[in-house]
């Protein structure tokens, strides 16, 4: 009872969808590199700091689209897991105490401090996990607000590493005597603090993004979506719940740690009130209108959420002297406010959504639509493959 | 179903040879409901087993039951030597269990290709690290498993849609993908829960020979949940009837359509013993 | 023993604000499935208007009142009309989310209209209003949030009861599909639901205003002490809503009162978390709250 199949496209496409596929990828990247150096070599620092705040803002962004975005576990409290990342850094980092009221310090290196951040933070999350996430949908989101409001009651009682109420400075990275806060001299060519610190969070960011869209084309990143969409189903066709959920929450966790410890470092002198539920909450708002479930979505929601407040301090785009409080940092709110509004009710993808639906309709009009329509095949040959059956 | 075919069942049956799927007395309840009493039958290696029954008889429960996903009150289970209800549901894939779902849309965005990867969740083995690293062992892995994937879908037909999103399908290319992630599995044993639904007479044509394509070429067992009577009697080995729970009866197409418990069960008490051989299930497709 | 007694009926008023919250999420989650998650900015914007009518209109205090409650009806049916409509049977996350966002919206126009500093807040009671006996103050505030309280649970259990539209409702939240089989109007239930519910925010807000004197952009976040509230008594339990405020209340009022007692070993502070840990404790136990249903899943 075996015919054989003339299916008309049979392009047995084996390879994975790359990277760098094709040629727009390549002059995209060039693009991207260029503007990276032009903007090396001449930004001035104010606009470095933007860019640095977006940054790291990205970085914090993409962990919290691989707990929701890609798992959709509900979290409100990614504050809490770039608080434990920050405070560990300052543990490890910071200047050691000259008297008994100020914080500890190990002034270890940031090469030590930046990892460590990450991992204290994930196994932070490998504690709560199972806990956690046996609660679903809404009561996840609650504990994980809760979280948020007990974290900043255990940080203001701990002063030894936290500073307090008062709050304490964190370490600034630094190569043996060059700290990241001043200019440095390196083969005859001047840094500025921001050229520096761009480097050091490009870098980390890069490597975060990268790994994390690997993970998302990997199997992991299959059972992270199929968790997502339906969890019952991911279990019959043979996904660890509970292993798929612990590990996108540890990542999420190691990723908030580092982000934190960078945020804490930029910033270099927070309270425990920095960690509230207002930062997670603009975390949420920065997955939704870049994107959720993307990697550049995460940098895009960023650089709007955390980047554009302080280009519209830049620029001083609002008028001075106006009754109420109409900073940047509340027009900002506002405006992210109605995005998520707005996207959820009409591009639950966000930007990236958008920026897909746009490359769709370029491809309808550009060339030929390969999709042919929903004729099933007549005819199918199921022959037996080799090594089908060789299991154990 | 051909004479060789009926052969081989009959002289599986005379020779002993282990089953690979023993239930026994099987009871799930839930909110005060009886979904399954005391349900018991077999399926031999290689065959093709049909429940059916009317709506709420439990064929559904009884899925639920071998795919993991409820945990009867009373019974045995027994699946290629196995206890197999001290398994937790994502363990059943593990074992070869695969089934396919009633209601589909519930992986609306991923692709059809992602789709039977994730079918092949319990094949692969990259985790996090490694996928995060993604060169070397899981770039490997992934090649190997798309190609797979490429190679089944384009046996089922549908290699042109590998990068089409679920929910942008008509519903008989999501019956059909959903066939392929189960098959991607490369299980023993083939739950298909209503893979005919909703489809015309054309599409159920062909899901049948999907069906004993799958029986005759690749040898997997099959259990299937059907209401379409005439793709059931046409390539079933065996049927079994549920009603209200219950295991009505078991046996050939032939012996369940001229049973008279089953022929009550779909048609009424007013329809006896006497009627019985007048009577019949109908099974020709003029509905 | 005073001291107790005190702090008792204190967290009994407190309790009482948080149950008007809690019953507000209550109803809509009840009627709609959502989870409002801009209670608490309902309840600001209410007080804020409120207190504006007073001071600024100089409106005596019962048509300020009446005002601040038509606002915000009138901004939750609005959200209810324009956004969640379009918004059903989208994933929880999402729904959750735009209520999130309407929050912030709600919270950002208030500082932007108002500033946020503080604003005194509106009250009909003087300070020193209320009787004292045994050596407890009884304030009028407290004993008028209680009695309203009250009064409104009784109000809501005759409609819920007692009234057709109230029994739609019962029945929206019982089982939407069935409703409208019956020819109820689903969208009209919604309304009332939402409607409702910022009555009833406002009103929280009134009291919480006075309670404390004056009312800044953060009174919100007050809201979210309902959250452990309702997940004690059960999200879709009307009267474990209740319940659960007024525990949550008394038992938040007590440590806050006998916690300088424990400072050096808890530190400061440790009753503003006290009612999270006990919304944690029960999660543990019985996830779906006190009261609460457990929902089944259909594969």
């Amino acid at each position: 009872m075996s015919v054989t199949v003339t299916s008309k496209n049979a392009r047995t496409d084996a390879q994975p969808p790359r990277l760098l596929g094709n040629i727009s990828s390549w002059l995209a990247l060039g693009i991207g590199l260029l503007a990276v150096i032009i903007f090396f070599t001449f930004a001035s620092e104010d606009w470095f700091t933007i860019v640095n705040f977006t940054l790291i803002a990205a970085i914090a962004t993409l962990a919290l689209n691989v707990l929701s975005g890609y798992t959709g576990q509900i979290s409100l409290g990614i504050s809490f897991f770039m608080a434990i990342g920050a405070y560990t850094s300052a543990l490890l980092g910071g200047t050691p105490p000259t008297s008994p009221l100020e914080p500890q310090g190990l002034g270890l290196s940031f090469l030590i401090w930046i990892p460590a951040a990450g991992i204290v933070a994930a196994l932070v999350g490998a504690l709560i996990g199972p806990t956690a996430l046996r609660l679903k949908g809404f009561y996840l989101g609650i504990v994980t607000l809760a979280l948020v409001f007990i974290g900043q009651y255990l940080f203001v009682n701990i002063p030894g590493i936290t500073g307090g109420p008062q709050g304490r400075t964190f370490p600034v990275p630094a190569f043996g005597d060059f700290p990241f806060n001043q200019q440095n001299q390196l083969l005859g060519v001047a840094f500025t603090p921001g050229q520096q610190y761009f480097l050091l969070f490009g870098a980390i960011l890069l490597i975060a993004a990268l790994f994390v869209g690997n993970v998302m084309r990997s199997r992991a990143g299959r059972a992270f979506r199929a968790v997502r969409d339906h969890e019952v189903g991911a279990a019959v066709m043979g996904v660890n719940l509970f292993e798929a959920k612990m590990g996108a929450f540890i990542l999420s966790s190691f990723l908030a740690g580092i982000a934190g410890a960078l945020f804490a470092s930029y910033i270099s002198y927070v309270t425990p009130n920095y960690w509230d539920l207002t930062l997670a909450i603009q975390f949420v708002a920065a997955i939704i209108v870049g994107g959720t479930a993307s990697v550049w979505g995460s940098i895009l929601g960023a650089a709007f959420v955390f980047g554009l407040p302080q280009v519209i301090d830049y620029f001083s785009l609002l008028p001075t002297g106006t009754a109420g409080s109409l900073t940047s940092g509340n027009l900002n709110a506002l405006i992210y406010g109605l995005l998520i509004i707005v996207f959820l009710l009409f591009e639950p993808g966000g930007v990236m959504g958008l920026v897909q639906r746009f490359q769709k309709l370029i491809r309808k009009f550009s060339h030929h639509d390969e999709r042919k329509g929903g004729e099933p095949a007549e005819i199918i040959d199921l022959s037996p493959e080799p090594g089908y059956l060789d299991q154990p | 179903m051909s004479d060789e075919s009926a052969a081989l069942s009959r002289a599986s049956h005379s020779i002993t040879v282990p089953p690979l799927l023993a239930v026994e007395g099987i009871s799930v309840r839930f909110a005060g409901v009886n979904a399954l009493s005391d349900v018991s039958f077999s399926v031999q290696r290689g065959a093709l087993f049909a429940v059916i029954g009317p709506n709420g008889a439990g064929k559904t429960s009884l899925f639920n039951v071998l795919s993991r996903v409820y945990q009867p009150v009373a019974g045995r289970v027994t699946f290629d030597g196995r206890d197999l209800l001290r398994l937790k549901t994502h363990q059943a894939a593990r074992v070869g269990i695969a089934r396919t779902f009633q209601n589909l849309g519930q992986f609306p965005t991923m692709t059809v290709l992602d789709y039977l990867l994730l079918g092949r969740h319990t094949r692969m083995r990259s985790g996090i690290i490694l996928g995060g690293i993604y060169l070397g062992p899981t770039r490997s892995e992934e090649k190997r498993n798309r190609a797979y994937c490429l190679r089944l879908l384009d046996l089922i037909g549908l290699q042109h849609l590998q990068n089409q999103a679920l929910g942008s399908l008509p519903f008989g290319l999501q019956k059909r993908a959903d066939i392929a992630r189960a098959l991607a599995l490369e299980p023993k044993l083939l739950l298909l829960d209503e893979p005919a639904a909703g489809m015309g007479s054309e599409e159920t044509e062909d899901i049948a020979a999907v069906i004993l394509d799958i029986k005759e070429q690749l040898g997997v067992t099959q259990i299937l949940v059907e209401h379409d009577m005439a793709l059931v009697m046409g390539i079933a080995d065996q049927v079994l009837v549920l009603d209200f729970g219950r295991a009505i009866a078991q046996g050939t197409p032939a012996e369940i359509q001229a049973n008279p418990d089953v022929i009550k069960a779909y048609l009424g008490e007013e329809f006896e013993q006497k009627d019985a051989d007048t009577l019949s299930i109908p099974t020709d497709s003029s509905r | 023993m005073a001291y107790f007694i005190q702090l008792a009926f204190a967290g009994i008023a407190q309790g009482c604000i948080y149950a008007l919250i809690g019953l507000g999420f209550s109803i809509i989650f009840k009627a709609s499935e959502v989870i409002n998650f801009a209670q608490g900015e309902l309840l600001l914007v209410g007080a804020y208007i409120v207190s504006s009518a007073v001071f600024e209109w100089h409106l005596p205090f019962l048509p300020a009142l009446l005002l601040g409650l038509v606002a915000t009806v009138i901004i939750g049916l609005l959200f209810e009309r324009l956004v969640l409509r379009r918004m059903i049977g989208r994933p929880v996350f999402s729904i959750l989310m735009i209520t999130i966002g309407l929050d912030i919206v709600l919270r950002t126009a208030v500082i932007m209209i108002w500033g946020s500093n503080p604003v005194p807040a509106a009250s009909p009671f003087s300070i020193t209003s209320g009787f004292t006996t045994g050596g407890v103050h009884l304030g009028a505030n407290d004993l008028w949030t209680i009695a309203i309280t009250a009064a409104l649970c009784a109000a809501l259990f005759y409609f819920f009861r007692y009234t057709k539209y109230g029994l739609a409702m019962r029945a929206t939240a019982l089982d939407q599909e069935a409703a409208l089989a019956v020819g109820i109007d689903i969208r009209t239930i919604y309304a009332l639901a939402w409607g409702i519910s910022a009555a009833i925010a406002t009103i929280g807000g009134v009291f919480l205003a006075i309670d404390s004197f004056a009312i800044d952009p953060t009174f919100g976040s007050t809201a979210l002490i309902a959250f452990p509230a309702i997940i004690l008594g059960g999200i879709d339990s009307v009267s474990g809503a209740v319940v659960g405020g007024i525990v949550i209340g008394v038992i938040q009022v007590l440590t806050a009162g006998y916690e300088s007692k424990v400072a050096n070993i808890l530190g400061a502070g440790i009753h503003e978390i006290t009612p999270y840990l006990i919304m944690i404790l029960v999660l543990l136990i019985r996830p779906y709250g006190l009261f609460g249903t457990r929902k089944a899943e259909r594969i």
